[in-house]
């Protein structure tokens, strides 16, 4: 494989962080391989996505119109795929992106990585993946000239650059979808989740009730323009939605600062963010098991160290606006 | 659809003369994956960099706790004769985790059992499992949104690409009506409303219920419920999986960099506790 192709992920034009960063590591690798970067963008809105694209180092940017849920973006992916004759497909780790990943492999009968958080290239790509929970490295190579990456955000830099893609109009030969979309309901603000944010700040059974993760947790989330997280504990309480849920039946995640408030760290949520790459804990027993990975850990009440924090955090960011 | 070779069963309840139209039960199947226990503490062997399984016990995947959960529900509010079959690829040895599936409810299961599977890749695993789900026909599919030891989410949306079928995954809210399957997706900030026509793959993730525990009752009925048992051979496969066939080849296992302990700091209230977290996060360059 020498080609990347990136799928786009965009909500009406938008384009996902994940995205831009599978452009921009596609490059580095296309570079190493000596292929070209596509990148292919389907549904409402996919020419305003093109436009972003093309401050990014693309080669080339497919855009189909075809607006069927999942398949449309699996059937733009195969086009472009089939025509570069080879290809190393990025997609973000996300609901759409493993959905269109998965079923992209499936139907070209390739390999499929997921939860990449790194790449070699001596000779041919293979994709680096934390596995058990974490405890282990491996790396995957690919067998034939197709082969999917799913991404894990926030581990990749997405960065522009002067290159200028050339927008290809895929052609469209839609057929009925089997899968008929009747509704789409946002019961939350659109914020970044918990696998995008760079600053994520999670409680756990030490926050007592809903209250804090809508408050004192979320301010400082705000301050930090960052994600609310919780623990499996805090999630089985029915404190907040699942979606949220940092664990082994959660998500995975690598923020660059993790700040774990009353989560005493059992190996359930530890395996869910123990890449991050700088974890604060607050938690009120000195011999959590937390404190056995965490960079610091304060003791004390997090109820009032919280919200000073916040304040100290808004005066920093402050300052350097 | 698979439906239709099955015959209509006994409307319970029904009043003399009335006739329900087109009622068909379903055949609802559930995949299952055993996998070690998620809360014990997992550590690798380093001379063979391979999981320690001693001491860590075997278990249904819990994200598939959701979808056989979901199933039951499913075939409970249906009540029409519909049934519930376990999928499940695994060692034989395994029989005994995959007999908790039927004490939950299931009516019987299918295990897929071969060396040759072994080693197999996510791309072989779709291909031996679709086709052992083919061969059972079902109106619906339902699968776990993914499992605590690979966590790639990667499978429904295969299955559903190999079996032909409409794949509508994440759901949390499931429902059967006019032959069609309707659930709300789950999104970053909300869900959707998307529906297909049977026979459909469905991905139930873990706000869908509360699975339920086995009953003593359901423990007792469950030693005379059909656990059949496939060979690779029995799957009509035509392509190479395990090992040998794998798309994605394992080519490096190292152990991950271990997190050492960092500092704790006791603080006086909760001004001292800010002031300690801010300026080590001046020195770490986040402030």
């Amino acid at each position: 494989m020498q080609n990347v192709i990136a799928y786009i992920e965009h909500k009406h034009g938008v384009v996902r962080r994940v995205s831009l960063e599978a452009v921009t590591q596609g490059r580095t690798l296309a570079d190493k391989l000596g292929g070209k970067v596509h990148a292919v963008v389907a549904g409402a809105g996919a020419s305003d996505a093109a436009e972003t694209l093309k401050k990014y180092p693309v080669d080339q940017i497919h855009v189909s119109g075809d607006e069927r849920f999942i398949d449309g973006a699996v059937d733009a992916l195969e086009t472009v795929a089939k025509s570069a004759g080879n290809a190393l497909v990025l997609v973000g780790n996300t609901m759409i992106g493993r959905d269109v990943g998965s079923r992209f492999a499936a139907r070209v009968d390739c390999g499929i990585n997921a939860d990449v958080v790194d790449f070699t290239t001596d000779g041919s790509v293979a994709a680096v993946m934390p596995k058990l929970g974490g405890l282990v490295i491996t790396t995957c190579a690919y067998v034939g000239d197709f082969g999917v990456a799913a991404i894990r955000p926030n581990v990749f830099a997405a960065k522009e650059t002067s290159g200028a893609g050339e927008i290809v109009h895929l052609a469209s030969n839609a057929t009925a979808s089997p899968v008929t979309v009747e509704d789409e309901v946002e019961e939350a603000a659109a914020e970044l989740g918990v696998e995008e944010a760079s600053v994520v700040v999670s409680g756990g059974r030490g926050m007592g009730g809903p209250e804090p993760f809508t408050t004192i947790l979320k301010d400082l989330a705000d301050a930090f323009g960052g994600a609310v997280g919780a623990s499996r504990a805090a999630v089985d309480a029915g404190w907040i939605p699942h979606g949220h849920q940092v664990g082994q039946t959660g998500k995975t995640i690598s923020p660059t600062l993790y700040l774990a408030v009353g989560i005493s760290g059992a190996i359930q949520h530890k395996v869910g963010m123990r890449t991050s790459e700088t974890i604060v804990a607050i938690n009120k027993d000195a011999n959590a098991p937390i404190a056995e990975f965490a960079d610091l850990l304060v003791v004390g009440d997090a109820f009032a160290i919280v919200p000073a924090l916040t304040n100290l955090v808004r005066d920093a960011k402050a300052a350097h606006a | 659809m698979g439906a239709e070779s099955r015959p209509v069963p006994d409307e319970p309840g029904s009043e003399p003369g009335f006739v329900r139209p087109e009622v068909l039960a379903l055949k609802i199947l559930v995949t299952v994956k055993l996998v070690p226990d998620t809360n014990a503490d997992k550590r690798i062997d380093p001379s063979t960099m391979r999981l320690v399984r001693t001491g860590v016990e075997t278990v249904l995947n819990p994200f598939d706790e959701y979808a056989l959960e979901a199933a039951l529900q499913l075939k409970e509010k249906l009540n029409d004769g519909s049934t519930v079959t376990v999928v499940s690829m695994t060692p034989a040895a395994n029989k005994e985790i995959v007999r908790k599936a039927l004490a939950m409810g299931a009516d019987d299961a299918v295990m897929i059992s071969d060396d040759t599977l072994a080693g197999s890749d996510l791309w072989g695993t779709a291909v031996a499992l679709s086709a052992a789900i083919k061969a059972q026909s079902p109106d619906l599919v339902l699968t776990g949104t993914q499992s605590t030891d690979a966590i790639s989410g990667d499978l429904p949306g295969m299955l559903a690409e190999k079996l032909g079928f409409p794949g509508l995954t994440y759901a949390r809210k499931i429902d059967l009506a006019d032959g069609r399957v309707r659930v709300e997706r789950e999104t970053e900030n909300g869900y959707m409303t998307i529906s297909a026509p049977l026979p459909a793959l469905v991905s139930v993730t873990k706000s869908a219920n509360e699975p339920r525990y086995p009953s003593l009752k359901g423990i007792m009925g469950a030693k005379k419920k059909e656990i059949k048992q496939l060979a690779a051979a029995d799957l009509g496969l035509t392509v190479a999986v395990g090992t040998d066939g794998a798309k994605a080849k394992l080519i490096n296992v190292a152990p991950a960099p271990v997190r050492g302990k960092g500092r704790v700091e006791t603080a006086a209230d909760g001004a001292d506790g800010a002031r300690i977290i801010v300026e080590f996060l001046k020195e770490r360059k986040f402030l």
